[in-house]
């Protein structure tokens, strides 16, 4: 379709002054986790939106090398809680997907568990907060309190409506013909799972995977009420690398919220164009 | 002949014989698959609703040092009911939740589709500035609410843009000041998902048909004209499907507001979300957070049942 000159000016100039505006905060955290402490704090003439003197220090510092001007050491260092978001948002989203996946060839070939799509939405409806109080009591009785598989479960409990409904449409949208000459063959149903319906869908697993991860990676709630101190996870960490002494530490706050926002931005641009599927429980496919 | 008959009725027999065994064991394989789940739903559904509505009629709190299971020592009916009904901060923080997704919501909206606008056709550059415009829903909430906890100290970058406009320095309190404060949540979460709007309603643009709209212009129709008689009834259902998506969502929000301002100052950035967090971690009284919970799945699952009957009518 063509559009006049004008109009396509005015295209650019707002779709840039919108970029403009969106990125200002994510280039700030960029700029401050690379700022030596003196920078911090800065305002005023002082402000400067790009380091001055460009360092390593704060993320040296927050993996518990003192080579930076801070005084205090830090007690925790940030390699556990990366390592406990890890654990946690990985194993949950084996749980999700292996639940989801299963349920979802059950309701798409066979017609099984016809509550499920109706349950899991409202499941995902519910406030998270809504259903902590006994949550909290239950991993309490089941020691799960302050662990990393803990963690894992709730995840994949809570992230399973996404890939149940992320793997019904791509179950449905396959076609059968492939299925059934296996089946023509002789071979079992649960074979024809197994051998040959997963291997096709591997580029759907994986972005579905990759889908649920980011929500896993995402959460802060739930991790801020059931671990307390062992297995807590980079969101809840963060807000320890501030105390009545030091005040605020910006920088190393950003180097750590760099390190933590890198993975899932790289993630969702790879699965781009499934992330509307994901979104709107496959309502809409791109 | 009899003979043949009588074997033509036991092939028969045997094929109806395997299919009905096919069918069985379709069915036994489907219910295999769907057990996980299943089971997965009631442990997260069942148990905590049954222990929720059991908690909710006491005065039980952790700290009473008897198991929960022991709550109705402390049993007190309905008036956890009758408290809630009278608690002033449960409905502010309610009404304030209802504001913010009244101003959140619809902004979101509209720039999405101003947005998805302006992106629906091809042009250079598109793909990169797309995927650069999804970058902030991609970025951890806690992490966001970090970002704009920076952006909004009296020194900080905000300000400091305000100077450069302004002519002279300003140091606004950003996050000591009431209504500033419920301001500049409510920034951050619309920075963080106008992106979300805008890639559902841009997608639901897309995909309308464009033999009518080829038409339209044929027949020398406005670009306006065009928008709102053919693309915007056709994205009906996708709208509503984003709006109800960022409605739920918005209704939960906690990460951002809580790290940004911890609810306050005092209780002016105080959501749903947050004021049950501060009862159940604080003050503890969990037999009365129950009973606010219990009310809110209630209500809320009414709202949903009602919500995706009528969009299944839509349909």
């Amino acid at each position: 379709m063509q559009r006049s000159l004008s109009f396509e000016i005015f295209r650019y100039a707002a779709i840039f002054t919108f970029l403009a505006l969106s990125l200002v905060p994510t280039i700030w955290m960029i700029s401050m986790a690379f700022k030596p402490i003196a920078e911090w704090q800065a305002s005023g003439a002082d402000l400067t939106w790009w380091p001055a003197n460009p360092t390593l220090d704060n993320f040296r510092f927050i993996f518990g090398e003192s080579g930076s001007d801070l005084i205090v050491a830090l007690e925790r260092t940030a390699g556990r809680p990366i390592l406990a978001s890890l654990l946690a948002a990985s194993f949950g989203t084996l749980i999700a997907m292996t639940a989801g996946t299963a349920a979802a060839y059950g309701l798409s070939r066979f017609g099984a568990g016809g509550n499920l799509p109706l349950a899991l939405i409202q499941l995902r409806i519910f406030p998270p907060m809504a259903v902590m109080i006994p949550v909290m009591i239950m991993w309490a009785f089941l020691g799960l309190i302050d662990s990393w598989y803990g963690l894992a479960l709730i995840y994949g409990i809570v992230t399973m409506p996404f890939s149940f409904w992320l793997m019904k449409t791509f179950f449905d949208d396959m076609p059968r013909e492939i299925e059934d000459a296996a089946l023509v063959e002789g071979c079992s149903r649960w074979r024809v799972f197994l051998r040959i319906t997963l291997p096709i869908m591997r580029p759907a697993l994986a972005s579905s995977a990759l889908f649920v991860f980011i929500l896993n990676w995402s959460d802060y709630l739930i991790a801020l009420l059931l671990t307390t101190r062992d297995w807590v996870t980079i969101p809840v960490y963060m807000a320890s690398l501030s105390s009545s002494m030091t005040g605020q530490l910006y920088g190393a706050k950003a180097a750590l919220g760099l390190i933590a926002a890198v993975p899932p931005v790289i993630m969702g641009i790879a699965i781009q164009k499934q992330l509307v599927r994901g979104l709107t429980f496959g309502a809409l496919k791109e | 002949m009899t003979d043949m008959t009588t074997q033509q009725l036991g092939a028969a027999e045997r094929h109806a014989d395997t299919a009905l065994h096919e069918g069985a064991e379709e069915r036994r394989l489907g219910l295999w698959l769907t057990l996980p789940a299943q089971l997965l739903v009631i442990f997260i559904a069942l148990f905590p609703i049954l222990m929720q509505v059991y908690i909710s009629l006491t005065d039980w709190s952790p700290l009473d040092g008897i198991p929960w299971y022991r709550a109705y020592e402390l049993w007190i009916g309905l008036l956890n009911y009758v408290d809630l009904a009278n608690d002033p901060r449960f409905w502010s923080a309610l009404w304030r939740t209802c504001i913010v997704m009244a101003i959140c919501v619809p902004v979101q909206f509209l720039l999405g589709l101003g947005l998805a606008i302006l992106f629906v056709d091809d042009f250079p550059g598109r793909r990169v500035l797309y995927s650069t415009i999804l970058v902030p829903m991609m970025v951890v909430p806690a992490v966001a609410g970090y970002m704009f906890f920076m952006l909004f100290q009296s020194g900080g970058p905000v300000n400091d843009i305000l100077s450069f406009f302004a002519g002279r320095p300003v140091t606004i309190a950003w996050l000591s000041d009431p209504d500033l404060a419920l301001f500049a949540t409510i920034v951050s979460d619309i920075w963080q998902w106008t992106p979300l709007m805008f890639l559902i309603l841009l997608a639901g643009m897309v995909s309308v048909p464009q033999d009518q709209q080829m038409a339209a212009i044929l027949l020398g129709a406005s670009w306006w004209r065009r928008f709102w008689t053919i693309v915007l009834p056709r994205m009906k259902t996708i709208i509503i499907i984003a709006l109800a998506i960022r409605l739920i969502e918005n209704f939960k929000v906690f990460d951002n507001f809580y790290i940004m301002t911890g609810g306050g100052p005092g209780v002016a950035t105080e959501t749903i979300s947050i004021y049950i967090y501060k009862v159940t971690q604080q003050e503890l009284i969990w037999g009365y957070v129950a009973a606010i919970a219990l009310a809110i799945l209630i209500v809320l699952s009414i709202v949903s049942a009602l919500a995706i009957k009528k969009l299944r009518s839509v349909q």
